[in-house]
């Protein structure tokens, strides 16, 4: 649906076209003919997706006419069109019912931003020099495909390679199909902070290759082991609703809430009582609060038997974690353990949660179904079902969870950096790039850099140039996710299955095209077997193909037609399943289904560099604001707040009051931070909220090349991770390396910005708790 | 019977998360300041979320609270502003007229919840960043207050669309845009000569809190208290 072909340059004429009367008539630029119905003044709301986080949110986007500046057909000229202004969570979406977070707001800021590639460019000079120049989309689709057609007709298998973030199904399916059809190899599905340790741990103890989604209208106490679930984990906006029903949505029942951490996050503020355990032990931790239950038979239901066999000793009551034992390794006092499992079992429903930081380690999986089994055995199922559930699939194609990544992609991630660091036969020839940034956001020792530079050819499709897409050859500009089709299959957030799709918003603003279309088009240009993998023109055709069966299934979406039920799809936004009925919630998570795994022996946590050399452990940690870095060009989240520190534009990392004492490190002090893979300069941050020994930085700035908000600004913490990897499942263990700490510097040296003052702490009677 | 807007921000429910602050960003216009700027504090803010440290590891404690305009019935703004800028609308809202004002500051001075901000520079925004501001409010120039309108844009829009129709303004029919985000539903917006509107029902919790009342501001936004480890009842 491209409207560059009916877009008609207008002559200027003497007294219509001036936009501006102040210009003098040699300026004036052209105006175009105005695109689409709006009545200037009046808003339209439009469905769109929300894609600056994983967690699928609907939006109701509010569009009104405007006049843009834009260039069409090589001409600077003036054009009405339907402008975004306002973007809002979708009142029907059962994963974020009309909700929308802080980041998703800033969705308007990647359409409209400034630094925003607007055109096919190719590089005129060494690569990452950051010299570019025009290329027409003729050219630039006709170079890649002619690239394409030689690696194809060499019949190297490895030839090409495909590197993006996780996206939507049916754009992962179109790119899994291409490559597969193509002869090459899968496509590398790469985050930095992917969760595929919890689904993995999902998948043993529960059945579910998927993150939870929690139902916690329904809970009256929840015990949450590092999982930001309020901030940055799994689906924030639902977790988000649930957590006010939770609080105060029942007359006369306030659920309770406990956050193990050993940061205090911008959930863990929120939390009634917080708990530092020392890093990598909360799983142990899980497990000695599930003996005292299991050895004062605090319940009387089933013994989780499925989530329980995953840890060896279960069935025996975990006889080696005594509160006492536990106490030994964790740092947490029996007394506290003890009266946790009191606690918990005595309120009502209850659930437990794992995330974050404890499945970043080299034991992370443990810990995972440690808190598993813990869950299992507290989350009873009664009233309506366990606090803890799984999204249903949808009711077409594959029913397999559509959306995880079958491994890790840190893995995938080094496999493809060796096999182009190796000899040249078996080493990719050309990378395709879709708004991955590994050099990034990869540790160092992965060598991104050097894979990438051994790459003959590559082509990025991303809107943005950043660290790894500025070594591309080619850059075939995507349009922004409001000018796009767009769909997607949320992992978690609602009981009821949801399919979100979604027109787009807005007309594009630049010379841009879909990325999805581009493939298209080269794969019909590719012929045989890769057309006949994709026959389509456009995405759209795509996507109306693979949903419209989804009108033979009792849903929000009803019509007549297959045309009417395409219609009305996009006018909802998506489809989703019926509401569950109050009584279908109650099987619980405890099926022994068969294809259980061994139980997994109780690990503890390694981490790089020892502990007289490096005395702090390290937590890079995510913030809503800039996330793992991917959303660090928006001002609007540069200049959001920290909700802890209210620090902005800025790096810094967080030290204990009293170590920060003890080493004469002041409030904004420059500090230096060394780990086995390299030091960083930071500003020094003194909190309350974090344990003794441990260090902990946001990540997400540290930006030398992404926009002009980014860039320059602050340092990234993941410059200094080892790579050390969670020993299960190969994903990266960003909290097992340990540093150490060095005032170098005053606070004039560490340019910290803050909106508020400083961390106080005021004189006050402890109130009881 | 005539409005009287009132704001209820529950404590217990808010999480700290700062939608509302980027949601009024966005539906106000309100610039960004950049590094240099708000590293001065002039960052710009209609809504910021407070947050108090208390206590020391292993047990902090930490509370978030949304600050904003409080539309004070006896605002100490108001009889400040030589120009009459700051002046009391009939639905009970502390108006900011920008085409009055000429940068006395005075306001902001008597102002004793920081809630006003000032143009200290003209704003920009890099193009094209600037298709996203809203049509239907003033873009502010240097020398200009202002603060929170508990989104009259929104309010005016309702209501004219009300009395088209023909009809009165029914409870939870528009919101501000803090309140529309907030997820946890922390945020609630609406008419407090309506009886029967949710922000009447929550205003009038036991739970419920003026800041700085003792002042005698009379402000019209309400907060209701965060609950405890032992708190069973609910409001």
């Amino acid at each position: 649906m491209e409207r560059r072909d009916f877009i008609k340059i207008s002559a200027l004429t003497g007294a219509a076209a001036t936009l501006d009367a102040c210009r003098a008539p040699d300026k004036q630029l052209i105006r175009f003919i105005p695109e689409d119905n709006l009545i200037p003044g009046i808003a339209v709301l439009k469905p769109s997706v929300c894609t600056l986080c994983a967690a699928g949110c609907g939006l109701d986007v509010r569009v009104m006419q405007g006049d843009a500046e834009v260039v069409r057909g090589g001409k600077q000229g003036v054009i009405s069109m339907g402008l975004a202004k306002k973007l809002e969570g979708n009142s029907q979406n059962p994963i974020n019912a009309g909700k929308l977070c802080a980041r998703g707001q800033a969705g308007l800021q990647v359409l409209y931003h400034p630094d925003r590639i607007t055109k096919p460019i190719k590089r005129s000079g060494p690569r990452g020099s950051g010299q570019f120049q025009s290329i027409s989309w003729d050219d630039a689709i006709k170079e890649l495909t002619s690239h394409l057609t030689s690696l194809k007709a060499s019949r190297s298998s490895n030839a090409v390679a495909f590197l993006a973030r996780p996206l939507g199904q049916q754009r992962r399916q179109l790119i899994d199909r291409f490559l597969e059809s193509f002869g090459a190899p899968p496509a590398i599905w790469y985050e930095p902070f992917d969760e595929a340790v919890l689904r993995q741990a999902n998948l043993r103890s529960f059945g579910h290759a998927a993150l939870p989604t929690l139902d916690l209208t329904r809970a009256d106490y929840l015990i949450s082991f590092g999982a930001d679930f309020l901030g940055t984990w799994n689906s924030p906006v639902a977790q988000s609703i649930g957590y006010g029903e939770m609080r105060r949505g029942r007359p006369g029942r306030r659920g309770k809430f406990v956050q193990v951490e050993s940061r205090m996050s911008q959930t863990g503020a929120n939390a009634d009582e917080w708990i530092a355990c020392k890093p990598g032990t909360e799983g142990l931790l899980a497990l000695g609060i599930a003996h005292v239950i299991l050895s004062q038979k605090l319940v009387s239901h089933p013994l989780a038997e499925r989530a329980g066999s995953q840890i060896s000793g279960w069935s025996a009551g975990l006889p080696e974690h005594s509160p006492a034992e536990v106490e030994k390794q964790t740092g947490v006092s029996a007394a506290i353990i003890v009266r946790l499992a009191h606690e918990i079992t005595s309120s009502g429903s209850a659930a437990s949660i794992v995330g974050g930081a404890p499945l970043a380690q080299s034991n992370g999986l443990f810990n995972a179904l440690a808190v598993n089994a813990l869950e299992s055995l507290i989350d009873t199922g009664r009233d309506g079902g366990p606090i803890l559930g799984f999204t249903p699939g949808p009711p077409l194609g594959n029913r397999e969870n559509p959306v995880a990544p079958p491994k890790s992609g840190f893995a995938h991630l080094n496999a493809f950096v060796q096999s182009a660091l190796g000899p040249a036969s078996g080493a990719p020839q050309m990378l395709m790039l879709y708004e991955a940034n590994p050099i990034y956001s990869a540790p160092p020792a992965t060598r991104m850099r050097q894979a990438i530079a051994r790459i003959p050819y590559i082509v990025s499709f991303g809107s943005f140039i950043d660290e790894t897409s500025a070594q591309a050859d080619l850059i075939l500009p995507d349009h922004a996710p409001l000018e796009s089709w767009l769909e997607s299959v949320p992992e978690s957030g609602s009981l009821q299955s949801v399919i979100n799709v979604a027109a787009p918003a807005v007309s594009p603003l630049h010379d841009t095209r879909p990325m999805t279309d581009v493939l298209l088009s080269i794969a019909q240009q590719l012929g045989r077997d890769v057309a006949k993998a994709l026959p389509f023109a456009t995405f759209d055709a795509m996507l109306k193909a693979a949903f419209v069966p989804l009108r033979a299934h009792k849903g929000s979406v009803t019509a007549e037609t297959d045309d009417d039920f395409w219609q009305n799809l996009q006018t909802q936004g998506g489809w989703w399943s019926a509401p569950p009925s109050a009584g279908s919630k109650g099987a619980t998570n405890n099926s022994t289904a068969a294809g259980r795994q061994a139980p997994t022996a109780v690990s503890a946590p390694e981490f790089a560099g020892n502990g007289a050399d490096f005395p702090f452990y390290f937590q890079p940690y995510l913030t809503p604001s800039l996330g793992d870095g991917s959303a660090a060009h928006l001002p609007w989240m540069q200049e959001l707040p920290d909700a802890l520190t209210t620090a902005m534009w800025s790096s810094w990392v967080e030290i204990n009051t009293r170590t920060g004492e003890k080493l004469g490190i002041q409030q904004g002090d420059l500090v230096e931070i060394t780990s086995q893979a390299g030091s960083l300069r930071v500003a020094a941050m003194l909190s309350p909220g974090i344990a003794p020994d441990l260090l902990a930085m946001p990540v997400g700035q540290g930006h030398d090349t992404f926009g002009r908000y980014a860039s320059g600004n602050g340092v990234n913490p993941l410059s200094i991770i080892a790579p050390i990897t969670e020993q299960n499942t190969g994903s990266l263990a960003w909290a097992a390396t340990r540093v150490k700490l060095a005032r170098v510097g005053g606070p004039e040296q560490a340019k910290l910005v803050m909106y508020a003052g400083q961390m106080s702490r005021f004189p006050h009677n402890e109130e009881p708790r | 019977m005539s409005h009287k807007w009132g704001l209820v921000v529950d404590l217990d429910r808010c999480t700290g998360c700062q939608a509302c602050v980027v949601a009024c960003r966005a539906e106000n216009n309100i610039p960004t300041a950049g590094p240099d700027q708000s590293a001065r504090g002039r960052t710009m803010q209609w809504i910021r979320v407070e947050r108090t440290w208390e206590g020391d590891f292993p047990n902090p404690k930490i509370r978030f609270q949304p600050v904003m305009c409080q539309q004070c019935d006896e605002a100490p703004c108001e009889p400040v502003c030589p120009t009459y800028a700051s002046y009391h609308t009939e639905e009970g809202l502390n108006g900011q007229a920008y085409n009055r004002c000429i940068g006395t500051r005075f306001c902001a001075n008597a102002c004793p919840y920081t809630v006003r901000t000032f143009n200290f520079y003209n704003p920009s925004w890099d193009m094209p960043l600037n298709l996203q501001l809203n049509p239907d409010v003033s873009v502010r120039s240097v020398g200009i207050m202002e603060k929170c309108t508990f989104c009259v844009q929104r309010i005016k829009s309702a209501e004219i669309q009300a009395e088209a129709e023909k009809r009165d303004l029914k409870d939870g029919e528009f919101t501000t845009a803090c309140a529309q985000s907030c997820a946890s539903k922390a945020l609630v917006f609406g008419d407090l000569n309506d009886p029967n509107s949710e922000v009447s029902r929550l205003s009038a919790s036991n739970r419920s809190t003026r800041l700085l009342g003792e002042l005698g501001t009379r402000p019209n936004v309400t907060y209701l208290e965060r609950g405890t480890w032992q708190d069973a009842k609910n409001s």
